[in-house]
């Protein structure tokens, strides 16, 4: 019994990692597993598939800091999404998205001194 | 004889007219009253509600009524060069955005939380305002409102000349300049860390191990 709750309890700590909250906002960190018109789903690390609405007003950013557009998206790719829930659905407010592969040298070390 | 008592009877008449109406107003002034002590009975002094047309008209006439007449037409000095866009993008970042977010919608935690809300910056109703107007809001801020003022013990006036450029242009601001703005944000360690795993997590990168909280979240 013990041991369930632990289970249950350290599950509940992961999928928290994954979808963090952040105020009123979600963030939601995995991998590309579809792409449709008006929607995405993601993969989690921790497994989960997460649907994520997309609005005329999300905003996408590629790897290398440029804007970019939905029909950039594609499946396989890595993705950081803030998005806003609606009801039961979450809603993108901004799509930072980066190709699959190997890891990249870091772009920055955090904010830049003024 | 007969005059007499016409003038008595239209005296007397301007009298009960000048009656009703001082009644009138009182009747209207105290309803008023009522409403309003009401109105703060129900919901106490919470900055949750949102403001009432008829509170949000008298608070935009006095804001305009407040800023001195000479202020309105003042020009900006300040050439809208990229330099000054860009220092303006990011000292809007670091000093408005808490409030006003990176986009001048004003939806953030704290802007929402305030009474009134901070107004949406890209909107007609701060738009429509000259930018001596701006200036002057920004220097002075406004009363009985979240809005500090930013004059005389920080920064400089051309700081704030270059904040007037950097509204006009919110309304075309760009996602790669609202991104730049986001690593400008003031922010906290877990934050930063939120921050630092995101970005570690687009690269590929192992993720680090998460260092015990400076202090517990609430």
């Amino acid at each position: 019994m013990k041991l369930r709750l632990i289970a249950v309890l350290a599950f509940a700590a992961f999928l928290t990692n994954a979808v963090l909250a952040h105020g009123d906002k979600k963030h939601v960190l995995g991998t590309l597993e579809k792409v449709n018109a008006d929607s995405v789903v993601v993969k989690t690390k921790a497994g989960k598939s997460v649907e994520v609405k997309l609005a005329p007003s999300t905003s996408y950013i590629s790897s290398d800091g440029k804007a970019a557009k939905a029909s950039d998206l594609a499946v396989g790719e890595r993705v950081v999404i803030h998005a806003t829930p609606n009801g039961e659905s979450l809603s993108a407010d901004e799509i930072k998205f980066s190709p699959p592969g190997p890891a990249t040298p870091s772009p920055s070390g955090g904010k830049p001194k003024q | 004889m007969g005059g007499l008592v016409s003038d008595r009877r239209l005296t007397y008449k301007r009298n009960m007219k000048r009656g009703n109406l001082f009644f009138l107003i009182v009747v209207i002034a105290a309803a008023l009253g009522i409403a309003a002590a009401a109105s703060v009975m129900h919901n106490g002094l919470s900055a949750r509600a949102k403001p009432t047309h008829i509170e949000a008209m008298l608070a935009h006439s006095a804001r305009r009524m407040a800023i001195p007449s000479g202020a309105q037409g003042t020009h900006n000095p300040v050439p809208a060069s990229s330099e000054n866009m860009r220092n303006a993008r990011l000292h809007f970042a670091d000093h408005c955005a808490t409030c006003h977010a990176n986009d001048g919608s004003g939806d953030t935690m704290i802007g929402q939380g305030l009474y009134p809300k901070p107004p949406d910056l890209r909107l007609q109703g701060t738009q429509k305002l000259s930018d001596g107007e701006l200036f002057w809001i920004i220097e002075n801020g406004v009363r009985f409102t979240g809005m500090p003022a930013f004059g005389g013990h920080h920064g400089t006036q051309e700081d704030s000349w270059k904040l007037v450029h950097f509204i006009r242009h919110l309304p075309q601001l760009t996602a790669e300049e609202r991104a730049e703005m986001e690593r400008y944000n003031p922010k906290g360690p877990e934050d930063r860390e939120e921050e630092q795993e995101e970005e570690d997590f687009l690269r590929g990168a192992p993720s680090q191990p998460k260092a015990e909280p400076a202090h517990p979240r609430r």
